[in-house]
């Protein structure tokens, strides 16, 4: 295959650096970028910086959010006296598409994988903590991946924060094995979450 | 489980095969060389969704194409049939699966639904080679006979992987680890225990199906055996739960070893299954002959045990077993094969197959250069 274009070739191998996008994708999505109005690829592009430029993490639970506080920690609404704990910002929209989960959350920005040479201290662990000492909090949920790494990083957690005194709870592995949390139906969501066990 | 027929495109040697089975014996004739062993793989792709000896996908793309597709049809016990397709972009390295159009939920969901036994030359190393033959073996049995068990292998090896890099990045400060050890020791405890105390079933399962199968192509009276010698210390109690307390006391004792090997030094990964010939070590004490009778004792017991559990006779693949074993032992092995179910057979020459099966008792096939024509 020879491209005459060093732009496409460019565009392309950007593509190329997305999960889940092969060579082949990557020239097509490329080469489809091109057929498209000028407008829609303005849009597109603005997209993209905005992204870059407007969102932030809450510096509450670590969501992503365009306001600090995020709408969550900020809404009167949440009941703040529970706490899920999540590896991903992904996870919280999985969760709170479920409609049936009312307090926050605390966004981890992970799970521990020596491999990736992610230890606890490269999670947001102590966050975690000092929000527990200054935030009245009655239950935490564990609400991690249901793989290797999301079970390690429960199991430590569960480790640090039994003597704190606060009722732990994880969510039911009612999810099937392998899969994240993100990709789980919402019904086996609300289950899990309903059938959480005490730690 | 029987499969009705097969299709090899692009794979190995085989530009485009494809034939009819016969429900019993299919025997595939041909000299060294010319893509025999390459239809069995194949076979074994729509199996177990991999090589049975191969470690990438990768080499069994024809050379100079972009991608290879194996296809066949399985009838169950229960007539229901299973229209599969396992192919795989050499590009892409991507390897897709799909049993009646629908893609599995994964490829080791599909280990175990059609049940599949395979004697081929490599396995010799499962008497002859390292414990690590001796578990490879015990374990594609069991994953074939139970979902959970292949789960629990997968994890375990990724626990294993995790804990061993905290292991080795820590080597030379002892004592500094132990908090960030804990979570991963834990799970390799869980995981690790249900692993051990279901090969210890296994085992215990297993061996009287392989004190009969031998006895059947054994000339002699002799007593086989088998033990799980494990590196966790039991006392006697095999349960999961025994076997998680004692798991975590063995982790326990050899932690100062393990900080200074930079590795996990107890668990499955460690363990060998015994074999013995009247209470003599096959390795170091037995015969060539006895070698091979307890290999072919090996995979009849494997028949009988996933014949039970999966509810469905597995396939039996039997790739050049007659030039492997001595015509007595061959012809036991092969009489043996034609009552257990669907079987194929590899072969340079068809006499043996005449005498035992008679000219019409079985169906031909000649192989030349990757193409398969039938005998009539
Ligand atoms: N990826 C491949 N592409 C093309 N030919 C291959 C490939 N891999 C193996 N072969 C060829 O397949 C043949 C071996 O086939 P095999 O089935 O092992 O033979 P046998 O009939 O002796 O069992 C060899 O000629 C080898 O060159
Ligand atoms: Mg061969
Ligand atoms: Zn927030």
């Amino acid at each position: 295959m020879l491209y005459t274009s060093e732009s496409i070739e460019q565009l392309a191998a950007a593509f190329g650096q997305l999960p889940g996008i092969g060579r082949k994708t990557a020239h097509r999505l490329a080469l489809h970028i091109l057929k498209l109005p000028r407008e829609d690829v303005d849009v597109l592009a603005r997209a993209l910086v905005d992204v870059k430029e407007k969102v932030r993490y809450c510096s509450v639970c670590a969501n992503i959010t365009e306001n600090d506080p995020c709408a969550i920690c900020a809404s009167p609404k949440r009941d703040r006296s529970v706490i899920c704990v999540v590896e991903e910002p992904n996870d919280v929209m999985a969760i709170e598409k479920t409609n049936e989960y009312r307090g926050l959350y605390h966004v981890l920005g992970g799970a521990l994988s020596p491999l990736d040479g992610i230890g606890p201290e490269d999670l947001r662990i102590t966050e975690l903590l000092r929000r527990l000492e200054t935030q009245p909090t009655d239950e935490i949920i564990l609400a991690l991946n249901p793989n290797v790494e999301g079970e390690a990083t429960t199991l430590y957690l569960t480790r640090l924060l039994k003597p704190v005194g606060i009722r732990l709870t994880r969510i039911a592995r009612g999810l099937p094995v392998g899969s994240d949390l993100e990709f789980a139906d919402e019904a086996t969501l609300s289950r899990a979450i309903e059938g959480r066990i005490a730690l | 489980m029987r499969l009705r027929n097969v299709r090899l495109v692009h794979f190995r040697n085989h530009a485009e095969t494809a034939f009819t089975c016969s429900p019993d014996v299919n025997v595939f004739v041909g000299k060294n060389g010319e893509g025999k062993t390459n239809i069995l793989e194949g076979i074994s792709y729509l199996c177990l969704t991999k090589s049975f000896f191969a470690a990438s996908d990768a080499t069994a793309l024809q050379l100079g194409t972009e991608a290879f597709t194996a296809q066949g049809s399985f009838e169950a016990a229960d007539g229901l049939t299973f229209d599969t397709v396992v192919s795989y972009q050499g590009a892409e390295r991507r390897k897709v699966m799909t049993v009646n159009g629908q893609a599995p939920e994964s490829m080791a969901a599909m280990v175990g639904q059609f049940p599949v036994v395979i004697l081929s030359p490599e396995n010799s190393n499962i008497t002859f080679g390292g414990p690590g033959d001796r578990r490879r073996f015990v374990d594609l049995v069991i994953s074939q006979a139970s979902r959970g068990y292949l789960e629990d292998l997968l994890e375990y090896r990724r626990v294993l992987r995790q804990r061993n890099r905290i292991l080795a990045d820590n080597r030379e400060r002892p004592g500094s680890v132990t908090a960030a050890l804990e979570p991963w020791t834990e799970s390799l405890v869980n995981c690790g225990a249900r692993i051990v105390a279901r090969r210890i079933r296994f085992v215990q399962e297993f061996e009287p199906e392989v004190r009969t199968a031998f006895g059947r192509v054994a000339a002699v009276n002799e007593a086989p055996a088998l033990e799980y010698r494990g590196t966790v210390e039991l006392n006697g109690d095999a349960s999961p739960d025994a076997v998680r307390s004692a798991f975590a006391r063995s982790v326990e004792r050899v932690a100062p070893q393990e900080q200074r090997a930079g590795l996990t030094l107890v668990g499955p990964h460690r363990d060998e299954l015994g074999m013995t010939i009247n209470d003599l070590e096959l390795r170091g004490y037995a015969s060539q002959g006895q070698h091979k009778t307890f290999l072919v004792a090996l995979k009849l017991a494997e028949v009988a045990f996933l014949r039970e559990r999966c509810r469905e006779a597995p396939i039996l693949l039997l790739d050049d077993v007659v030039s492997e074993l001595d015509p007595e032992r061959a012809t036991r092995l092969l009489t043996e094969a034609s009552s257990l179910g669907q079987t194929f057979i590899t072969a340079t020459e068809a006499t043996m197959f005449d005498r035992t099966y008679g000219a019409t008792g079985y169906r031909r096939f000649s192989v030349r250069a990757g193409q398969v024509t039938a005998d009539e």
